[in-house]
């Protein structure tokens, strides 16, 4: 089998592996993807061996794709997406199912969660025109939390996975946005406006109890808790561009992991605690980066 | 890099905008309006350097305040979540989402009480593109149109484009304003697409069968081919496609014209730095046809423009998700590639003789909606100016604490349209004689 794969091939797979591992241990980043299209949402499946993230395919449409570390080539996530707009991933820790935003058409976006074996979905939709934002599942896969505008402020709102029992979490004023657990499930990280910018909070799964965690001028966006719970990964514009940086989930020891005068956003976790992958931009063009954190 | 594509056509039919275009407001054409004075014109005239023109349209209406306009102190139910940031010009602050440019405000001025007469995008899109409502009689021409007729055919180019892989639409038509109107459609725009890779296309060849870059040249070939392709026409169509057809077949058949098309040409560096998007590649091209002195180009951000919307690309026009596309795609691709443009036009001494203008057909309303995003906004809108004599680092015009209202004299878009035309060297009687833009004035405070 291996004879009949062309020597291009192999050297390319062979290549790829030795610079994955080569630079792992390394600090500078690793370069994941090199066709510099729009990038968002990367997400660790299988172990940490896989990332899903979004891609524009085309300047009309934005596709799921499935990459594996040791391939080079990403697949498309689902056979059958259609035309539709998939953005937003985000897997059950049980691996059963895939949440993800859908876009159907103009001014409307659904909530998909489907359970990956038997592709049931379950879709959480709202009344009128408007966008799902953001899902996370909880640590023992069954609660969905998302963000929702139905009356004003952007809400945190939560629903079980066959759809059932929708609610509204907080009460809020301004946008909150991009909600994630703590590994024990019992509170939330997320991001709110109301001070004037996008600062990080946390909050228990009732609303109650909340803690700033950021305070400054610009946006702190899309927090991400580390595995352990230790860290909390986030975007912010606060030296002048987007870049990355990871604080402990207090708030405190707020380190700079980016320093590109390019952006860089979309952080998340690899399952090891130790490395984020993230979406740079670099010379204009944008593709999966992964580096280790100090 | 030229493919022979055709453009998609899509429309924002969003349910419920029919009904809202029909109850826009409508407020009187000539706001502010008034007859340039003698001295204003021959102030305008003797500042007429424009050679070229290169308008960004940012089409279905960008967020004033959450760009180039922002209110920090206003009520939470209007600012916004985004931080603000200075810029070069003294008092003038631009939300996070615009670093670039705001580093660059010494290269241009920003207008912050535009107005314009109508709330929905076909109706806002001819009046921000010809200076009147498409529904006061014949169409006026757009101002492209009017640069175009003054200036006549240059050599090889077209003298008026559209880049954008599509027309600025919405609803199942064409907005009237887009082409030549009341000047007929020999002065229609001539369009081009420029993908992310920076391929250009041309969808007036897509009509000829097998029709490659290579064969274009062969004109035995494609005679051949347009004798066939016009045995499928029906008459009507016969003379507008004509007219187009020869347009693409005379620049395509000489080689100076084709290298305006060639991004290849430009330095890695340079397609680098307007970045590897639609919009920002498009904007190269511009500059090269600007090189090439093409009089008019108007750059679409428009239909299939790093769209969000399956299928179909509403730009700027944020009914939901606003928030998130303007700090995730629209205003890092447009503070890229803007930049990008002003500094590459400064760089090779462009800036002198070529006009820069961005904006869109309206802003958005300051009240965030019930879902989060903000909705159509006639009353209070930016664009942003550069070059050809404009004065640079200017901050014109004021909204009001909430930019919901201009508290100075509003800026209309005939107003732009006059200043456009004035500053290169269509004045008052030759529009007169045009009949076009009656009633027009300056905006003297760019000049």
């Amino acid at each position: 089998m291996t004879l009949l794969m062309p020597r291009s091939i192999l050297l390319g797979n062979l290549l790829l592996a030795i610079t994955l591992t080569t630079s792992l241990s390394a600090t500078e980043p690793v370069r994941l993807t090199h066709d510099g299209s729009l990038k968002r949402d990367p997400r660790f499946v299988n172990e940490g061996k896989e990332l899903v993230y979004c891609y524009d395919e085309a300047p009309d449409l934005i596709r799921m794709m499935r990459l594996h570390l040791d391939k080079p080539n990403p697949k498309p996530m689902f056979d059958n997406s259609g035309d539709k707009h998939q953005l937003e991933p985000f897997f059950s820790p049980d691996g059963r199912y895939i949440v993800f935003t859908e876009c159907t058409g103009n001014l409307s976006a659904r909530l998909v969660i489907r359970e990956q074996e038997s592709k049931k979905d379950a879709y959480i939709t709202h009344s009128g025109r408007g966008g799902t934002r953001s899902p996370c599942f909880s640590p023992s896969s069954d609660l969905v939390v998302y963000a929702f505008a139905e009356t004003g402020p952007q809400h945190l709102w939560s629903v079980k996975p066959d759809g059932t029992d929708k609610k509204q979490i907080n009460e809020t004023q301004g946008i909150s946005n991009w909600p994630t657990f703590t590994p024990d499930g019992k509170r939330l990280v997320y991001s709110n406006s109301r001070e004037n910018n996008y600062e990080i909070y946390s909050m228990n799964l009732d609303g109650t109890a909340e803690e700033r965690l950021t305070t400054n001028n610009l946006m702190d966006i899309r927090p991400m808790v580390s595995p352990d719970g230790s860290k909390i990964a986030f975007t912010s514009t606060r030296d002048g561009n987007y870049d990355i940086y990871v604080m402990d989930i207090d708030g405190s020891k707020i380190k700079r992991i980016t320093e590109s005068e390019e952006r860089d956003d979309y952080p998340t976790w690899h399952p090891d605690g130790e490395r984020l992958v993230y979406v740079g931009e670099r010379a204009g063009k944008f593709d999966l980066y992964m580096v280790q954190v100090p | 890099m030229l493919e022979f594509g055709q453009f998609k056509a899509n429309t924002c039919n969003g349910v419920g905008r029919r009904g809202f275009l029909k109850t826009a407001a409508s407020i009187p054409v000539a706001l502010g309006a008034g007859i340039p004075t003698l001295a204003e014109a021959e102030e305008a005239r003797r500042r007429a350097k424009a050679k070229s023109v290169l308008l960004l349209w940012l089409w279905g209406g960008p967020s004033h305040i959450d760009m180039v306009d922002p209110k920090p102190d206003a009520p939470m139910e209007y600012r916004g979540p985004f931080g603000t940031i200075p810029t070069k010009t003294t008092g003038m602050r631009f939300t996070e989402l615009l670093p670039r440019l705001a580093s660059r405000s010494d290269k241009f001025s920003v207008i912050r009480s535009m107005r314009t007469s109508n709330g929905g995008h076909p109706g806002a899109g001819t009046v921000g593109l010809t200076g009147y409502e498409e529904n006061a009689g014949p169409v006026q021409p757009n101002f492209g149109s009017i640069i175009a007729k003054h200036r006549g055919q240059h050599d090889a180019l077209p003298p008026f484009f559209y880049v954008g892989q599509g027309i600025p639409r919405d609803l199942p038509r064409r907005i009237e304003g887009y082409g030549g109107g009341t000047l007929g459609k020999a002065y229609d725009p001539f369009l081009v697409s420029c993908s992310e890779q920076g391929k250009v296309g041309i969808p007036t060849l897509k009509m000829l069968p097998g029709m490659t870059p290579n064969r274009i040249t062969d004109r035995r070939h494609l005679l051949t081919q347009l004798d066939q392709t016009q045995k499928q026409l029906d008459n009507a169509r016969i003379s507008d496609w004509n007219r187009s057809y020869q347009a693409a077949y005379g620049l395509l058949t000489k080689p100076g014209a084709r290298q305006a098309f060639d991004l290849t040409e430009e330095s890695e560096s340079t397609r680098e730095a307007y970045g590897q998007t639609t919009f920002g590649q498009s904007c190269l091209l511009a500059r090269r046809l600007v090189e090439a002195e093409v009089p008019y180009v108007q750059v679409n951000w428009s239909e299939y423009v790093e769209t969000f919307t399956p299928n179909g690309d509403f730009g700027w026009d944020t009914h939901i998700y606003n928030f998130e596309l303007l700090q995730d795609r629209h205003c890092p691709i447009f503070d890229r590639a803007f930049s990008a443009l002003l500094d590459d036009l400064y760089d090779r001494g462009l800036m002198d003789d070529t006009l820069v203008i961005a904006m869109g057909e309206f802003g958005r309303t300051p009240r965030i909606s019930n879902r989060a995003a903000r909705e159509h906004w006639q009353h209070c809108y930016f664009s942003i100016w550069a070059g050809a004599g404009v004065q640079p680092g200017r901050c014109i015009g004021q909204s009001d604490a909430k930019a919901e209202h201009p508290v100075t004299r509003p800026i209309t878009p005939l107003m732009a349209g006059t200043t456009i035309s004035e500053l290169c060297g269509v004045g008052a009687r030759e529009r007169a004689e045009m009949k076009v833009l009656d009633g027009g004035s300056l905006i003297h405070e760019l000049l």
